[in-house]
């Protein structure tokens, strides 16, 4: 019985209600920092004269700010944020979760949505424009430098890689010609793997001079001009044996 | 807690946590408001993934192993799109949409799309409330919006495109999706759960008129193979209620579809043969009632042709004519929730049995034509009251005014279809014919016609029909029997001579009574084309 896809839905039928909560950056990441269970503040939810009040306290210990690279800043992240309440609309927004085992269930449905704002103070002010100052820094940047870059290309007489290619070359020899039976034997297990070649891949395969092959390949192939596998060498019919081909493999007796 | 002082107010103060290293990650599915969902509603669902996309991102795949494979082709067509400086993204499986689906198959189906940028400037978190009174705050990893997929057939691009055009033409809208049903139903039949929840919902939607309401120029035309839609709407307006009914009990679509398919390529062509020249051959048309026939013959599901068949030939025959008819069947069936296929076969089955000649055929056809004709007006109203799919939202007006609108046309194709029915058919065919039209008729609402036919147990004497009124051209035998001495005729040629403007007669009749005369005069049969012949050597 496969589990996978199978929407867990408990949370749908207690109709279990949760708040949705936009959160600003800066806090998000103060609450990353928590420590312990990761308590982070506290929310008072109060109702004053009929209307309901909510307020989240951040914890002292999390009113760090650390700047890029990781360095304290002399701002402190403002503690008192009220949260202004939304109500959701006719929208139905459901919060689903995944689980690394592709587990999905339905957690509950949002009842509230909510933003987080923090109380204007100077803390926030100090904040703020932190954050500008970060974001103005230009992404790149013009430097002039002092001396030249010399390092990188210089002039070579002949460069390694030429060099080895050459010796490669002088070692392998000229292809010798080697019995035509041999040749089509490579040739036919060749074609078995792949229907189309093209005549430098069949020398590289048989290592044999171009000439030579040539005169085989007219013997038990054809040469494709036109079409989608252009230039490209292929057997003959009737020597052909694909699956869903057509006719039977014939070997060449020579 | 804490409690602050003040008359009106008071505050309970809650910790809130942030849990680390949770292995669950949340995402918001949101539905829209119009939508009306009830996630308490749910039985079960289902959600994965939607990988469609795969394929582009990831390399087309061509053909591996050795047929028709390049040595080296995947590193060449790397090396060029690399040239070309194409850049595929990368497929991201988080980032693909969901497919969710509620209470089983036949219940809803959502897609959900991925909304971006959610966590770019803030972050959401979801506050739920702890067993001791504390929160928990999970981010929220992401944010899908779900849709509601549109089960029932929509039309593409090119095809709205064409319906536009005819829009003036076409009063049933009903038929537009159903020919397209027809269509697709030639290219791939696995659209049967669509049929039928469509055909549900289209039942009350479109309410009976049946095939279109088509406004023609020429008015008559048996022959009309476009008759899917149109012609049916003429002369067949009351016979296309009748047929969507029979369709409801579930013919074989597969048969039908293809017919229909065949139909809608007729359709231009049918203009030029219905002006009633005297070409030598209508192969199209034939041939398009050849398919149909066969299919209708043989089993349900087998869209295949079976081959050149006498009773199939017969059937096309007199199929062409009732082609709107079954057309408008099938589009029912399909619409209306494709019931069981057998209901469509028994009818084949019985006329086909009790055929044993060609000419039998053509009358076992005619019949089971005349026999669904018949059945579809009363079924409507049964159908349509019983439909009750979700569709009834989208056109409430129409079954009322359907069924009020038909109840006299019903009326009188019932009893024509009732006549020529005990005319041709013998015994066999009738009692299930008979009772099907007895259960059909019971349940609509056209109560005053029910007695009527189920009353007529004894066959009327063929006599009775056997000499038609006639106005310019006779339907005779001598007039049949000059025309296959002159030259072969498929009966579909046949059928033309005899337009029922000419000849008085409703196709019915003319059916009938051409399924007669063929029957006496016994002509001999020659395959043309692949199609039956008929000729005679005086």
């Amino acid at each position: 019985m496969s589990e996978k896809g199978e929407v867990d839905l408990t949370g749908a039928k207690q109709n279990t209600g949760v708040w949705l909560v936009k959160v600003p950056k800066y806090l998000s990441q103060q609450w990353a920092k928590a420590s312990g269970r990761g308590e982070v503040g506290k929310l008072r939810i109060g109702k004053n004269q009929g209307k309901a009040e909510v307020e989240f306290t951040l914890n002292e210990d999390l009113t760090m700010i650390d700047s890029l690279g990781n360095k304290p800043s002399g701002v402190q992240a403002p503690r008192d944020h009220p949260f202004t309440m939304q109500t959701v609309g006719g929208q139905t927004l459901a919060v689903f979760t995944e689980t690394q085992s592709e587990r999905i269930s339905l957690e509950g449905l949002v009842v509230q949505r909510a933003e987080c704002r923090p109380a204007v103070s100077e803390n926030y002010m100090k904040l703020k424009r932190l954050q500008i100052e970060e974001l103005s820094k230009p992404v790149r940047l013009s430097q002039q430098l002092e001396k030249a870059v010399t390092t990188n290309y210089k002039p070579v007489a002949n460069h390694s890689y030429n060099l080895e290619y050459d010796r490669k070359k002088k070692e392998e020899g000229k292809r010798a010609r080697v019995d035509k039976q041999q040749v089509l034997d490579m040739l036919f297990s060749a074609f078995e793997k792949h229907q189309y070649y093209n005549i430098k891949d069949l020398v590289d395969i048989t290592k044999q001079p171009v000439s030579y092959l040539k005169e085989i390949l007219r013997d038990i192939g054809i040469y494709n001009v036109k079409g989608t596998h252009k230039n490209t060498w292929e057997l003959k019919p009737e020597y052909r044996h694909y699956q869903g081909g057509e006719e039977e493999e014939k070997e060449t007796d020579d | 807690m804490a409690s602050l002082g003040g008359s009106s107010s008071s505050s309970t103060e809650y910790i809130v946590r942030v849990p680390k290293n949770t292995s669950k990650k949340y995402s918001i599915m949101a539905f829209n408001s119009g939508d009306k969902v009830n996630c308490s509603s749910w039985t079960q669902a289902r959600m994965e993934r939607d990988m469609s996309n795969r394929r582009m991102y990831g390399v087309e795949e061509t053909e591996e192993g050795a047929a028709g494979s390049e040595f080296g082709k995947k590193q060449r067509e790397e090396a060029r799109r690399k040239k070309f400086g194409i850049v595929t993204r990368e497929f991201k499986v988080e980032d693909q949409p969901w497919i969710l689906k509620v209470n089983g198959k036949a219940g809803k189906r959502f897609k959900g799309t991925k909304k971006g940028g959610i966590t770019e400037n803030a972050s959401y978190y979801i506050f739920t409330q702890c067993p001791d009174g504390a929160f928990e705050a999970f981010p929220v990893n992401g944010w899908y919006n779900f849709v509601p997929q549109a089960k029932h057939r929509t039309l593409t691009a090119e095809e709205a495109e064409e319906e536009w055009g005819r829009r003036n033409k076409v009063v049933n809208h009903f038929s537009i999706m159903l020919q397209r049903r027809l269509r697709e139903q030639e290219r791939g039949p696995d659209d049967d759960d669509e049929e039928g929840e469509k055909g549900g919902k289209k039942k009350k939607k479109k309410g009976g008129r049946g095939g279109d309401l088509r406004i023609h120029d020429l008015e008559d035309d048996l022959e009309l193979s476009s008759d899917e839609s149109d012609s049916s709407g003429g002369e067949d307006g009351d016979s296309k209620p009748k047929k969507k009914e029979g369709d409801v009990k579930g013919k074989g679509k597969k048969k039908k579809k293809k017919r229909g398919s065949d139909s809608e390529a007729n359709e231009d062509s049918d203009d030029g043969d219905f002006e009633g020249l005297e070409v030598d051959y209508m192969s199209d048309e034939s041939s398009s009632e050849e398919e149909v026939g066969e299919e209708k013959a043989k089993s349900n599901k087998e869209a295949v042709p079976k081959g050149i068949d006498e009773a199939s030939e017969s059937e096309e025959e007199s199929e062409e004519e009732k082609q709107n008819e079954e057309e408008g069947k099938e589009e029912e069936e399909e619409e209306e929730g494709k019931k069981t296929p057998v209901q469509t076969k028994k009818k084949r089955d019985s006329s086909g049995e009790s055929d044993t000649s060609e000419d039998s055929d053509i009358d076992g056809e005619a019949a089971s034509a005349l026999f669904m004709k018949k059945r579809t007006p009363p079924k409507r109203g049964g159908g349509r009251g019983s439909g009750g799919s979700s569709r009834t939202g989208s056109r409430p007006g129409t079954p009322s005014i359907d069924s009020t609108s038909t109840s006299n046309t019903l009326r009188a194709a019932a009893s024509k279809l009732e006549q020529g029915k005990r005319q041709v058919v013998g015994g066999s065919s009738e009692s299930p014919a008979a009772k099907r039209l007895k259960m059909e008729s019971s349940s609509t609402a056209v109560t005053t016609q029910s007695p009527a036919p189920s009353g007529k147990s004894t066959p009327q004497p063929p006599s009775g029909k056997s000499t038609p009124s006639s106005s310019d051209v006779q339907l005779t035998e001598e007039a049949v029997r000059r025309y296959l001495i002159r030259k072969p005729m498929t009966t579909k040629d046949l059928l033309k001579k005899f337009q029922t403007k000419r000849t008085g007669l409703s196709s019915e009749q003319t059916v009938n009574v051409l399924a007669q005369i063929l029957k006496r005069l016994n002509p001999e049969r020659k395959n043309v084309n692949d199609k039956m012949h008929f000729y005679l050597t005086e």
